[in-house]
């Protein structure tokens, strides 16, 4: 053979395809993924499908009920509602469940605005293809309209909403009653069920006296027509008529279901590429499993041709299944489902290299004209995404740097002026704490996060003794590079096997290279000075450009690692959705 | 005095960047865990991680009350000449899984830096571990034990850490960390 000296043996050698699977938050569809990535986005999308039911709408139609469609529009950057999808029209109902779905990417990191309106389809129209309807041909019959991140949150990941007029932005006492849409979330891809299973093989025969046995395993699927696909293959293992390989793992949903049936063929491992077939069995996942179970071996055998049948000739060697034991992969929208939580928590930097904020030019200046200054941006775009994932929306909310009236400087003192608690309602709650106490205290320093962080990290300690199901984000903004780096990284550090990421966003024009070191991607792993390093890198920096033009994306680059780290804490301790 | 004790699982994870001379660590490397001089158990050897090498090995042992300090020592052992170097080792206070973030019996993930026996910086280690039994903090009993060089806070609310002293002695080269 020409080319034998130059083939890679060693690789053809080696196991290809049922290997373990990565941990990877983009936990579906590997064309997906690739999809999605090369057109830029990162982070945590995940294909969903709403489907839609209505009750007590209203009765246009003189002679017989409403003939109801959905329309469903989403909200662009600058405001406006674009048409993206529309339902069948479904006859004669006031109380429909449509049929068609809607496909939408459901990304953690932005906030996406959903617009339903219900029309009736005039019976003149009723042979009309739906999308060739004129709407303003038709009744309109009212709308709703919610951000995706509240269906999926919810546990049974449906969302009732009231329909209500155009002109109505809430629904009021005196609004005719003109019933209510329900919007329901499905996930198109699921969480992986993984197989990982152990086989092996006795007494193989060995096919020639004078050569070695050198066995491997391909398994492959089979589908219609009889067709067989291979999944995977083992690694070869050297002159072994007693095999036993390294574990498999198959995905189930990539087999189709445990039941498939599959096709075990061992083969001899020739270097010239002619494997010469020892024998094989023919068994589902399932039969599998029940072979590992009983402890029992099934036989190979060999397929010969006798005349026009398909004999079998059954061989002595067995193959065992030495290990069978299944994991889910379960993804974030799972745990969602299942009741856990993101609770959100900020933190202010109020030391007096800011600025007075009576003056324009300071940071913390609130504008008479409504125009937010740079912490007021930061809150609500982190605040606008996250609160969708806090059940009762009451967030903890501290400052740092300052003196509050008469007292010592304080380095983390409750925003809502309080001594007793520290949370506030909502963002706007947020929003009226800072400008409340930004009069009520004198901006001090230095900028230490230590204190803050601890607080935070008690907060966290707290819920997990309780085992309540909640991850902690905590969002510092700060305009300066802060003074003790070492009291901030002991903090860090200790806080590192916590439920609990940290973003910092920093703000103004200062040089934070040195903020940098405490992100780990841009660094080495965070040391305290008792020699503890930290076990997970949870916090990211990013600073806070001020863009004219436009909305700023730089905040949304944090929030999408969010579910990464989420789901590497919870898979790294084996937390499932339901426990 | 009875002494108790409480049973520590402790899975030696992984170690990063071993390095023996100032080359990285090829194989054979393997951690022991000692909760006293007398109480040890060593992982399996790695053969194959080389200067990252993995073992998820989980030791059980008993920790009694005292224990102030668990020592895990990174060795490496020669293949067949039989003779193993220590690589690096840290100390972790039992105050760090104890009364601190992590409720009692929780599974808990931690990390240190490993210091080769000159004192220089020689890696990362990382273990989970759990500690089951009594649900005493052993803060305070542990402040009774003496210590080397070492300063531990009586009261543990306001633990803001432990701190491990490298006593300099005059007189004596600045980088020997323990004898």
């Amino acid at each position: 053979m020409m080319g034998n000296c130059c083939s890679d043996v060693d690789g053809g050698m080696t196991a290809v395809g049922g290997t373990a699977p990565s941990t990877s938050a983009a936990n579906q569809n590997d064309a997906a993924d690739w999809y999605f990535k090369s057109r830029g986005m990162q982070g945590l999308f995940s294909q969903i499908e709403l489907s839609f039911s209505a009750t007590n709408l209203r009765d246009r139609d003189v002679f017989s009920k409403s003939d109801p469609m959905v329309v469903v529009y989403i909200q662009e950057r600058d405001g406006a509602f674009t048409e993206v999808f529309r339902t069948e029209v479904v006859l004669n109902s006031l109380n429909p469940t449509w049929i068609t779905k809607y496909t939408i990417t459901y990304q953690f990191e932005i906030v996406q605005i959903l617009l339903f309106r219900v029309f009736d389809v005039d019976t003149q129209f009723h042979n009309v293809a739906v999308k060739m309807l004129k709407l303003e041909e038709q009744q309109y019959l009212g709308e709703a309209s919610c951000a995706l991140s509240e269906i999926v949150s919810k546990p049974n990941r449906s969302l009732t909403l009231d329909l209500v007029q155009r002109e109505e932005s809430v629904p009021s006492i005196h609004s005719q009653h003109r019933g209510k849409l329900t919007v329901h979330a499905e996930e198109c891809f699921s969480s992986k069920t993984t197989a990982e299973m152990t086989l092996k093989c006795l007494n193989l025969e060995s096919k020639d006296l004078f050569s070695k046995t050198d066995p491997f395993l391909v398994i492959s699927k089979v589908v219609e027509n009889g067709i067989s696909i291979p999944v995977c293959k083992t690694e070869v293992l050297k002159n072994d008529l007693n095999p036993t390989w390294k574990s498999v793992f198959l995905n189930i949903e990539q087999i189709g279901s445990k039941d498939i049936p599959l096709v075990i063929e061992c083969f001899d491992f020739n270097s010239n590429g002619k494997h010469e077939l020892i024998g094989k069995v023919h068994k589902s996942l399932a039969d599998l499993e029940k072979l590992h179970s009983a402890r029992e071996g099934e036989n190979l055998f060999l397929p010969t041709l006798v005349g026009h049948d398909n004999q079998h000739k059954v061989l002595k060697s067995k193959l065992f299944v030495e290990k069978y034991s299944e994991t889910v992969q379960y993804t974030f929208l799972d745990y969602l489902a299942g009741g856990f939580e993101l609770n959100f928590m900020v933190a202010v930097d109020f030391t007096a290299s800011n600025g007075n904020p009576r003056l324009p030019d300071s940071l913390h200046y609130i504008d008479p004209s409504g125009r937010l200054n740079a912490y007021q941006k930061a809150i609500y775009e982190v605040g606008e995404v996250l609160q969708f994932y806090d059940a009762d929306k009451r967030f903890p909310a501290w400052g740092f740097g300052a003196r509050p009236i008469d007292g010592p400087v304080s380095h983390c003192f409750n925003l809502n002026g309080s001594s007793n608690y520290c949370e506030v309602e909502g963002i706007r709650g947020i929003m009226m704490a800072y400008t409340s106490a930004l009069f009520n205290v004198s901006l001090a320093g230095p900028t230490l996060f230590g204190h803050v962080i601890n607080r935070a990290a008690m907060i966290a300690s707290q819920s997990l003794a309780h085992d309540a199901k909640k991850y902690f984000v905590l969002l510092i903004i700060t305009d300066g590079v802060i003074t003790d780096l070492q009291e901030t990284k002991d903090a860090l550090v200790k806080a590192s096997d916590l439920p609990l990421s940290i973003l910092i966003v920093g703000v103004g024009g200062a040089d934070f290279k040195e903020m940098e070191i405490l992100d780990a991607d841009k660094g080495e792993r965070l040391e305290s000075s008792t020699g503890r390093v930290a076990s997970r890198d949870i916090v990211q920096f990013v600073p806070f450009r001020d863009v004219q033009n436009g909305r700023t994306c730089v905040v949304q680059s944090l929030l999408a690692e969010l579910p990464t780290q989420f789901l590497t804490y919870m898979r790294s301790r084996d937390i499932k959705p339901n426990s | 005095m009875e002494t108790k004790s409480r049973t520590l699982e402790i899975t030696i994870l992984s170690a990063e960047d071993l390095r023996i001379g100032n080359k990285p660590v090829k194989k054979n490397a393997f951690v022991v865990v000692s909760v006293d001089s007398f109480n040890n158990k060593a992982t399996k050897i790695n053969r194959d991680g080389g200067s990252y090498p993995s073992w998820n090995d989980k030791l059980v042992m008993d920790m009694p009350m005292q224990t102030v300090f668990i020592t895990l020592q990174v060795k490496c052992c020669k293949g067949s000449s039989g003779g193993e170097k220590t690589v690096g080792f840290a100390r972790i206070p039992v105050t760090d899984f104890v009364g601190g973030y992590s409720p009692v019996n929780c599974l808990q993930y931690l990390s240190y830096r490993l210091r080769d026996p000159k004192g220089l910086k020689n890696g990362i280690i990382n273990v989970c571990l759990r500690l089951k039994g009594a649900l005493r903090d052993c803060s305070s009993q542990a402040a009774s034990a003496g210590g080397i060089g070492l300063g531990i806070p009586i009261d543990s609310r306001r633990d803001l850490g432990v701190v491990t002293g490298i006593p300099i002695w005059s007189g004596y080269p600045a980088n020997s960390l323990v004898r």
